[in-house]
């Protein structure tokens, strides 16, 4: 293959994973790194690099919009970005020391489980909204957003605790694995801390990119973010970023779920795929 | 701040500034290596071993020579930059709203970001 053609697909593939990735909350990662490791058989070092090039265009790209339209919340993205910032630097330290297969596995693993409450509250439109208490009350953790339709819909955080600590865990694993960790962070958001379902995702597309940045340095200085894949993917990802979150306010709550269920399904078996060494 | 939306729209404009300039920079740095490479193998330039290890002064002495990989590295750093551009922004903005537990939240955010950025890479234990 020649480099126009190598740098049209890389350019194609990476629109699809942007405008996918902004819906759903998570980084490209899922879509960008087994074309290059399987089509063109890349290293998968610079398919990680590429990964969190992705991650970080789909949270800025996709992000300047939601930020704009208030359906990401700040507040419970800057809290819970302290969790993610400080579990991947503890994942980035015990990389060395942990057989990768053993966490591909668990992994996946918790993402089978966590399919259960996501198809069961497939239908659910807005979650019950609690009344604010205790530490949710002391940060704020509470906004509304505005749907097409003209109506606002209000909403209250549970569990910041445990949604921090999902946080850790999704932060850990980032830090890891070279990967965004979207998905982890959108279960926390949605089952512990009972967000409506667009305000997870988008406020998980917020968190991605310092979570990916986070570890950006060490790769970047490792030579494993390689320019020629980096430009195809950089440029693909934040168009297809701008146009999903154009997108995004006229899907309904039920739709984004069952989006994100799909990818969940299929991030579950690519993770256990590659834990076999598949 | 009076205005409860002004924060929103500030952090907005700081996302989409980075993403402007960082794809305009990857963007001029990949029409210059297309025109040079443009059906040029792409399987060896794609093979790890020659995979190119940039440091700050190979890519502002590549920009100097228009070197496609210099500008999409310079690209990068950009994009890999507004992330954290983001956060010390919003660290500013909680200040002036005298929000004294999101200072501290986003700062502790901040410090984190930067240790894992800047220093984390030339600690031996993290390198694996």
């Amino acid at each position: 293959m020649i480099v126009v053609e190598f740098l049209a697909v890389m350019f194609l593939v990476s629109i699809f994973a942007g405008f996918v990735g902004a819906i759903a909350g998570i980084g490209g990662g899922l879509v960008v790194i087994p074309i290059l490791t399987i089509l063109f058989k890349v290293d998968i070092h610079l398919a990680i690099g590429a990964s969190i090039v992705s991650i970080i265009a789909t949270s800025s790209g996709a992000g300047a919009t939601y930020v704009k339209d208030k359906m990401t919340n700040l507040r419970v993205g800057m809290f819970l970005e302290l969790g993610t910032t400080a579990g991947a630097i503890v994942g980035a330290a015990i990389a060395a020391y942990v057989d990768s297969m053993v966490l591909e596995l668990a992994f996946s693993a918790v993402m089978i489980v966590s399919l259960v409450p996501m198809i069961r509250e497939i239908g659910r439109a807005i979650p019950p909204n609690p009344e604010l208490t205790g530490l949710s009350k002391r940060l704020s953790l509470t906004g509304s957003y505005v749907e097409t339709d003209g109506s606002e819909v209000s909403y209250n955080a549970t569990r910041p605790k445990v949604g921090l600590a999902g946080m850790v865990v999704a932060g850990m694993i980032s830090g890891l694995l070279g990967i965004g960790s979207g998905t982890f962070k959108v279960i926390s958001m949605d089952v512990a801390m009972k967000l409506p379902m667009k305000v997870s995702t988008t406020t998980s597309n917020f968190m991605i990119g310092v979570t990916a940045a986070a570890s950006a340095g060490i790769y970047f200085a490792r030579g494993d973010v390689d320019p020629v894949i980096a430009a195809p993917v950089a440029v693909g990802i934040l168009a297809g970023a701008y146009v999903g979150a154009r997108i995004l306010p006229r899907v309904s709550n039920q739709g984004v779920r069952k989006v994100f269920a799909v990818i969940l399904a299929v991030a579950a078996i690519e993770m256990a795929l590659t834990a076999f060494g598949v | 701040m009076k205005d409860p939306d002004s924060m929103n729209a500030i952090v907005s404009a700081v996302l989409r500034c980075g993403v402007i300039l960082s794809a305009s920079v990857i963007t001029f740095g990949g029409v210059l290596f297309a025109a040079q490479s443009w059906s040029a193998q792409s399987a060896p330039l794609l093979a790890y071993a020659s995979r190119t290890v940039p440091s700050l002064s190979s890519v502002f002495g590549g920009l100097a020579t228009l070197s496609p990989y210099s500008v999409i590295e310079l690209g990068v750093i950009l994009l890999l930059a507004t992330p954290v551009a983001r956060v010390l922004c919003s660290v500013l903005l909680f200040a002036t709203e005298r929000d004294r537990i999101y200072v501290l939240v986003t700062l502790a955010v901040l410090l984190l970001l930067m240790f894992s950025m800047l220093v984390t890479p030339f600690i031996p234990l993290f390198r694996g």
